[in-house]
C-alpha cells in the first residue's frame, strides 16, 4: 500500500513539474555519449590552444640542436628528461610545446577554412533553397561545376603554384570545400520555406531579407552546424594531406598536419614522433565528427540515422 | 622502436614465404636496383639533364677522356692522346676496336657527327654550356680529329670527360617529329659504347641496363661485372627505405642524417656520408629591390653573419662530410680559396650590429628557400634569437629562381651544384657576373672575374679569383654557408665506392 | 524520358566548358608562364622564343580558344618535362589508376554493404556499434599515417606484400585497401540508413506478413530498393578516388594518374597539370551524368523532376 502510493506520488510529482523543452535538451545533450566526448575532447583542446602561451614548458620554436630528438619519458633511454614529457623533435625543440600551439593553428585552420567555406555554400544553398526556380538552377550549376573539380588536385596544384602559407592554406581550403553547405542549406532552406510560419511572415508583408534572417536562418542551424563540423575536420584532415605532400602550413609555425609531415621520415625509427601528433589530430578529428553527429541526433531526434 | 623492427624482420625472414612477393632482389639475380624520387622519361645525355641521367650517362656512354674523380687527373678513354695545337685546337688520336651497342664501330665520323649535332643550337641541347664551347669537329683520319673551338676555354677537358658523351654518326637523323614539327630527338634508343646498354624503359616506374658484353678491354672505366642494373623511381623516402631492409633495393642515396645514422646503428646496410659539389648559400638583397631595404645595410648583414651558427647546423643536421664554407665557391673547385673574411658565430655581437643599425628590438623580414626545409628552419631559429624574425616561403626551384630574378627576395636561402664541374667559373662567375642571379652587380668583382674566365694561366687565374671572392666574403654578398653532404644506404652485398662528385659509378660496381 | 537526358547532357557539357576554363585559367597563377618553363640557363631570348612556341603572346581568349579546340581533338600539347604528347603519357597511365580505383571500390563495396545492411538489421548491436566505430575512425585518420602504417606491418614485419611498385597483383592489395577505406564510411552510413528506411516501409511489412522467408525479404526486395542511392554515390566516389589517389600512389610508388599528377605539379608542367584536371572533371561529369541516368531508369519519378 506505501509502496504504491509512494509510486503515485512520484507520477504526480514529475507530471507537475513537467520539463520545459529546454530542460529536455539538456537532458538528451547530457545523456548522449558520443556528443559527451567528443564535446569534453575538443574543449581540452581548445583549452590547449587558447592556454598555449601559460602551459607550454617552452618557446615552441626555441631550437637546440644539440638535444634533438629526446625521447618523451615513457621511454626507456638515457636521454629523457622531464624538461621535455613528449620529447624534442628533429630540430630540438620541445615537443609538448609544439603540440600546445599546433593546436592553435590545426583549430585555426580547420576553423577559418570552415568560415569562409560557410559563408560561401550557406549563402549559395539558401537563396537557391528560397527562391528556387532560375536562381536554384544557377547555384546548382556553380555546385555540380565546384563538385567536378578534384579537390585535393586543384588545390596542390593551386597552392604550389602561388605559394605555400598558412593564409594561402586557408583561402584555397576555404574556397574548394563549400559544396555540402550549398547542398544541405539548400535542401533544408527548401523544406523550411514550405511551411506556415514563412507563408504568414509573407503575407504580413516582411522583407525578404527579413525572412532569411529572422524566419529561415533560425530554422536551419542545427544542420548547418552538422555540415560546419564535418567540414572543420575535413579541412584540418586535408591540411595534413597539404603538409603530407610538403605544400601545407610553412614552418617554423607547428601544425599538427606539419608535425606528422615533418616526423614521418623517421617514421619506421621513431615512431613516436608520428604518434603523438598524429593522435592529436585523430581525436581532434574525432571529437568534430562526434560532436557533429551528437548535434544532428539531439536537435533532431527523428533523424538520428 | 629500432629494436622491434629488428626482431620484425629477424621473424619476417624466418617466417613462410607466402609465394606472392615477387623477388627482384639484388644479388640473388644479379641485378643492382637502386632508386631516387625523381621519373626520367628521356634516357638521352643530351636531352635530360637531370642528375639521375647523368649518372646513367656514364653508364651508357663513354667521353673522349676519362676523368678521375678522386685524383682529378685526366685518362684516355675513347681518345688515345690529346694535344692543344693552340689554344682553340685540341688534336685527338681515337682508340681503334671500340663497338657500339648496335655492333657497328666507332670511328672519327661518330665524333665529327656528334659534335656537329651537339654545337648546332637550333638542335636544342638542353644545357648548352657544356656543348656550345664547340665549333666543330674535323676529320683528319679514320681514327683521327681536331676540335675546333669558338674562343679559349680552359675547362674544355673537364667538360671533354664529363658532358661530351659520343653517339653513333646518324643516330638522331631519323628522330620522330613533335607535335609542333620539330625533331624529338630525346625519343631516339638510346646507343653508345658505354659498359651497360639499356634495354628497357617504362617513364616513371624504371629503367632496365644490361652489360655491354663487347665493352672494350683497355677502358679505365674497368669492365662491369653485374649483369643487369634497374633505376626505380619511387617517390617516397618512407617506401624507399622499406624497400631496401626488404632487399627490394640495393642503393639509396640522400637519406637524411637522423634516419642514416639509425640505419648505421642497425647495421643491416652500409651507411656512408660522401662529400658533394653542392654548397649552401644565403644572398642578400644588397640593393634592396625587395623593398625590405634591412640587408642595404652591411651592419645588418654582419649582425646576421654573426647571428647563424653553421657549425651546428653542419655538424647536426648535415653530416660529417660537410664542412662550414667561408667563400662563394666549394673549397674542392679550383682556384676556391678560403684565405677571405670569416665571420664567426657570436650572436652577443649580432645583437649588439642590430642595436648600432638602428633595430636594437630586431626586426622582420621573409626568408625564400626550396631545398631541405630543415637547414632553413635553424637558419631561421638562429635569427630568432638575436630578435630577427624570418617568416619563410618554401618554394619550388623555379619558381624561386624567378623570384629570385625580379629581386623580390631579402634573403634567399639557395644551393648550388655547379653542374659537378670543379672549376669556381661554374659557381662565383655564374652567380657574380652581374646577370640576373648577382645580389650586387660589384663592378670589381665582375671584372676580377670576367679576367679569370678567359685567362689559361692558372696562376692568373687564381690571382683573379682571389679578389673577387675576397670582396664578395668581405662586403657579405652572400654568407656562404657549407658544403652538402651526402648519405648513400646500400645493401652489404655490394661493393659500391662513393666519389666526391656525386656521380656515383654503378658500372664499376661489384657484388661482395 | 528523352527530355531528361537532353536537360541533364545540356548542363553536363556547360559543367564541362566552365571546368575547361577554370582549368585554363591555372596557367597564370604562377606569373610568365614563359619564364616559368626556360631552363636553368635561360637567356631573355630563350623566354622570347618559349613565348612564341606555345602562344604566350597571344590573347587570352585566342589562347584558350586554341588549347580548348586542340584538347576537344585529343592534343593537349607537348609535358613540358618528359617533352612527350600530353595524351600519350596519360592514356598510358589511366589504366593504372583505374585498376586501383576498381579494386578499392570493390574492396570498400565488399567491407561497407555488409556492414551497412548488418548494421540496420540489428540497429544498436554490438556490430552496428563497430561499424559506426569504423565509420568514424575511418573519417578522422590521415590517409597516409594508415598507408605507411599497414606498410609497416604487412611489409616489413611479416613479409606478406611488396611494398611498391606494380610488378604483380600483390602490388595492388595495400594501395587498394588503404585508398578504399576512406569511402567505406559514407557508403556504409547510407546502405544503413537506405536499408532501415526500406525495411520500415510498407511493402517489405507486407512481404514479412505473407510469410516470405526473412533471407528473401531482406536480399529480394529490402536490399535491391536501398542500393540504388549507393550504386550512384559509388559512381561519383570512383570519380574523386581518380583524384584522391595522389597521396595513396606516391606512397607505394604506383605509376598512375595520381603520381603523375603529383610529379607534374611539381616540376610544373602547366599543361600536364591542365590536361590532369580537365580529365578528372570530365571523368566526374561522365559518371554523374551515367548515375543520374540509371536512377532515373530505375526510378521513374526522378524523370519527371
Amino acid at each position: 500500500m506505501a509502496v504504491t502510493e509512494i509510486k503515485s506520488d512520484a507520477v504526480a510529482l514529475e507530471k507537475a513539474i513537467e520539463p520545459s523543452p529546454g530542460a529536455l535538451l539538456r537532458r538528451r545533450v547530457f545523456s548522449h555519449m558520443g556528443l559527451m566526448i567528443g564535446g569534453g575532447i575538443l574543449l581540452v583542446i581548445l583549452a590547449m590552444a587558447l592556454l598555449a602561451p601559460l602551459i607550454s614548458p617552452h618557446d615552441p620554436y626555441d631550437q637546440i640542436l644539440d638535444r634533438k630528438l629526446i625521447p618523451p619519458v615513457w621511454f626507456d633511454s638515457p636521454k629523457v628528461t622531464w624538461a621535455h614529457p613528449l620529447g624534442t623533435d628533429q630540430l630540438g625543440r620541445d615537443y609538448l610545446s609544439r603540440l600546445f600551439w599546433g593546436a592553435r593553428i590545426s583549430l585555426l585552420i580547420g576553423f577559418a577554412a570552415m568560415l569562409i567555406s560557410g559563408v560561401i555554400g550557406t549563402t549559395l544553398g539558401v537563396l537557391a533553397g528560397y527562391f528556387g526556380g532560375r536562381v536554384d538552377m544557377v547555384v546548382n550549376f556553380i555546385i555540380t561545376t565546384r563538385l567536378s573539380m578534384p579537390v585535393v588536385l586543384v588545390a596542390l596544384a593551386v597552392v604550389s603554384l602561388i605559394g605555400s602559407s598558412l593564409t594561402v592554406v586557408i583561402w584555397v581550403l576555404g574556397l574548394l570545400i563549400w559544396d555540402r553547405f550549398a547542398v544541405v542549406m539548400r535542401s533544408a532552406t527548401q523544406q523550411v520555406r514550405g511551411l506556415d510560419f514563412v507563408a504568414a511572415a509573407e503575407a504580413l508583408g516582411c522583407s525578404t531579407w527579413r525572412i532569411l534572417a529572422s524566419e529561415i536562418m533560425p530554422n536551419v542551424t542545427n544542420h548547418l552546424i552538422v555540415v560546419a563540423t564535418i567540414e572543420m575536420a575535413h579541412a584540418i584532415l586535408l591540411e595534413a594531406a597539404l603538409s603530407f605532400l610538403g605544400l601545407g602550413v610553412q614552418p617554423p609555425e607547428p601544425s599538427w598536419g606539419l608535425m606528422i609531415a615533418e616526423a614521418k621520415g623517421l617514421m619506421f625509427f621513431e615512431a613516436w614522433l608520428i604518434t603523438i601528433p598524429g593522435t592529436a589530430l585523430f581525436l581532434l578529428v574525432l571529437a568534430i565528427n562526434l560532436l557533429g553527429d551528437g548535434v544532428r541526433d539531439v536537435t533532431a531526434p527523428e533523424n538520428r540515422n | 622502436m629500432m629494436r622491434s623492427i629488428l626482431t620484425g624482420l629477424a621473424a619476417a625472414i624466418a617466417a613462410v614465404s607466402l609465394g606472392v612477393v615477387p623477388s627482384y632482389a639484388g644479388k640473388s639475380d644479379d641485378t643492382l636496383n637502386w632508386a631516387t624520387d625523381r621519373e626520367v622519361a628521356v634516357v638521352d645525355p643530351y636531352y635530360n639533364n637531370t642528375r639521375e641521367l647523368v649518372i646513367q650517362g656514364h653508364m651508357g656512354w663513354d667521353g673522349l677522356l676519362f676523368r678521375d674523380a678522386t685524383t682529378g687527373e685526366f685518362q684516355p678513354l675513347l681518345a688515345t692522346k690529346w694535344e692543344w695545337k693552340d689554344n682553340v685546337t685540341l688534336e685527338v688520336d681515337l682508340r681503334e676496336g671500340v663497338k657500339f651497342h648496335d655492333g657497328s664501330d666507332f670511328d672519327a665520323d661518330d665524333v665529327v657527327y656528334t659534335v656537329k649535332h651537339v654545337s648546332n643550337k637550333d638542335n636544342g641541347v638542353l644545357t648548352f654550356r657544356n656543348v656550345g664551347w664547340m665549333k666543330e669537329a674535323e676529320k683528319l683520319a679514320s681514327h683521327k680529329v681536331r676540335i675546333h673551338l669558338h674562343k679559349p676555354f680552359p675547362a674544355a677537358l673537364a667538360y671533354l670527360s664529363n658532358a661530351v658523351f659520343i653517339v653513333p654518326s646518324g643516330h638522331y637523323d631519323n628522330a620522330p617529329n613533335k607535335a609542333d614539327g620539330k625533331k624529338d630527338f630525346g625519343a631516339v634508343k638510346p646507343v653508345g659504347t658505354g659498359p651497360y646498354k639499356m634495354t628497357e624503359l617504362k617513364a616513371g616506374e624504371y629503367i632496365l641496363w644490361e652489360k655491354h658484353s663487347d665493352y672494350f678491354k683497355a677502358s679505365p672505366k674497368g669492365q662491369p661485372t653485374i649483369g643487369k642494373i634497374r633505376f626505380r623511381t619511387i617517390k617516397e623516402l618512407n617506401t624507399q627505405l622499406a624497400e631496401l631492409l626488404t632487399g627490394g633495393l640495393d642503393w639509396i642515396w640522400d637519406v637524411p642524417k637522423d634516419q642514416a645514422e639509425r640505419l648505421q646503428e642497425q647495421g643491416q646496410v652500409t651507411v656512408e656520408n660522401a662529400k658533394t659539389m653542392r654548397v649552401s648559400y644565403m644572398a642578400f638583397d644588397v640593393d634592396g629591390d625587395s623593398g625590405q631595404k634591412f640587408f642595404t645595410d652591411k651592419k645588418v648583414r654582419m649582425a646576421v653573419a654573426h647571428a647563424i651558427n653553421r657549425e651546428a647546423i653542419t655538424k647536426n643536421l648535415v653530416g660529417p662530410a660537410s664542412s662550414v664554407i667561408h667563400s662563394a665557391c666549394h673549397p674542392d673547385q679550383f682556384a676556391c680559396t678560403q684565405d677571405v673574411t670569416k665571420w664567426n658565430y657570436d650572436p652577443e655581437k649580432a645583437k649588439a650590429l642590430l642595436k648600432e643599425a638602428g633595430y636594437p628590438d630586431g626586426f622582420e623580414f621573409d626568408i625564400y628557400a626550396y631545398r631541405q626545409r630543415e637547414y632553413t628552419e635553424a637558419v631561421i631559429g638562429d635569427l630568432a634569437k638575436v630578435g630577427i624574425k624570418a617568416k619563410l616561403t618554401f618554394l619550388q626551384y623555379r619558381k624561386l629562381r624567378d623570384l629570385v630574378w625580379k629581386g623580390q627576395t631579402p634573403i634567399n636561402h639557395m644551393t648550388w651544384g655547379s653542374n659537378s664541374i670543379p672549376d669556381v667559373s661554374a659557381i662565383t662567375s655564374h652567380f657574380f657576373s652581374g646577370g640576373r642571379d648577382d645580389p650586387a652587380k660589384d663592378d670589381d668583382v665582375i671584372k676580377a672575374l670576367a679576367e679569370g674566365d678567359t685567362s689559361t694561366d692558372p696562376e692568373a687565374r687564381k690571382m683573379a679569383y682571389k679578389k673577387a671572392l675576397a670582396k664578395i666574403s668581405a662586403e657579405l654578398y652572400w654568407l656562404p654557408m657549407f658544403t652538402y653532404a651526402k648519405y648513400y644506404v646500400y645493401s652489404k652485398d655490394l661493393d659500391f665506392q662513393t666519389t666526391p662528385d656525386e656521380i656515383p659509378r654503378f658500372y664499376s660496381a661489384k657484388w661482395n | 524520358m528523352l527530355q531528361y537526358v537532353l536537360k541533364r547532357l545540356g548542363i553536363a557539357i556547360l559543367v564541362a566548358v566552365t571546368v575547361s576554363m577554370i582549368t585554363f585559367s591555372m596557367i597564370y597563377l604562377s606569373g610568365d608562364p614563359a619564364i616559368a618553363l626556360a631552363g636553368e640557363t635561360a637567356t631573355q631570348e630563350d623566354i622570347q622564343n618559349i613565348r612564341r612556341v606555345y602562344g604566350y603572346d597571344q590573347p587570352i581568349v585566342v589562347q584558350y580558344a586554341n588549347w580548348l579546340w586542340n584538347a576537344l581533338q585529343g592534343d593537349f600539347g607537348q609535358s613540358h618535362y618528359l617533352k612527350k604528347p600530353v595524351a600519350d603519357v596519360i592514356f598510358e597511365r589511366l589504366p593504372t589508376t583505374m585498376l586501383l580505383g576498381a579494386c578499392a571500390l570493390i574492396f570498400a563495396l565488399v567491407l561497407s554493404i555488409p556492414l551497412g545492411v548488418v548494421a540496420a538489421v540489428r540497429p544498436n548491436s554490438l556490430i552496428d556499434r563497430i561499424a559506426l566505430t569504423i565509420a568514424v575512425v575511418g573519417q578522422a585518420m590521415p590517409s597516409f599515417w594508415f598507408a605507411l602504417t599497414m606498410m609497416l606491418w604487412l611489409g616489413i614485419y611479416w613479409r606478406l606484400l611488396p611494398i611498391s611498385g606494380t610488378a604483380s597483383w600483390a602490388n595492388f592489395v595495400m594501395p587498394s585497401i588503404a585508398l578504399g577505406y576512406y569511402i567505406t564510411p559514407a557508403v556504409m552510413r547510407l546502405t544503413r540508413a537506405g536499408m532501415l528506411e526500406v525495411l520500415s516501409s510498407d511493402y517489405i511489412r507486407t512481404a514479412r506478413a505473407k510469410g516470405l522467408r526473412p533471407m528473401t525479404v531482406l536480399f529480394k526486395h529490402a536490399l535491391r530498393n536501398a542500393i540504388i542511392p549507393v550504386v550512384s554515390l559509388a559512381a561519383v566516389q570512383f570519380g574523386f578516388m581518380l583524384g584522391g589517389s595522389i597521396v595513396i600512389e606516391t606512397i607505394f610508388a604506383v605509376n598512375g594518374l595520381g603520381f603523375l599528377a603529383w610529379e607534374s605539379i611539381q616540376r610544373a608542367d602547366l599543361p600536364m597539370m591542365q590536361a590532369i584536371v580537365l580529365v578528372l572533371s570530365f571523368f566526374y561529369i561522365i559518371l554523374t551524368f551515367l548515375a543520374d541516368m540509371l536512377n532515373a531508369w530505375l526510378d521513374p519519378r526522378i524523370r519527371v523532376m
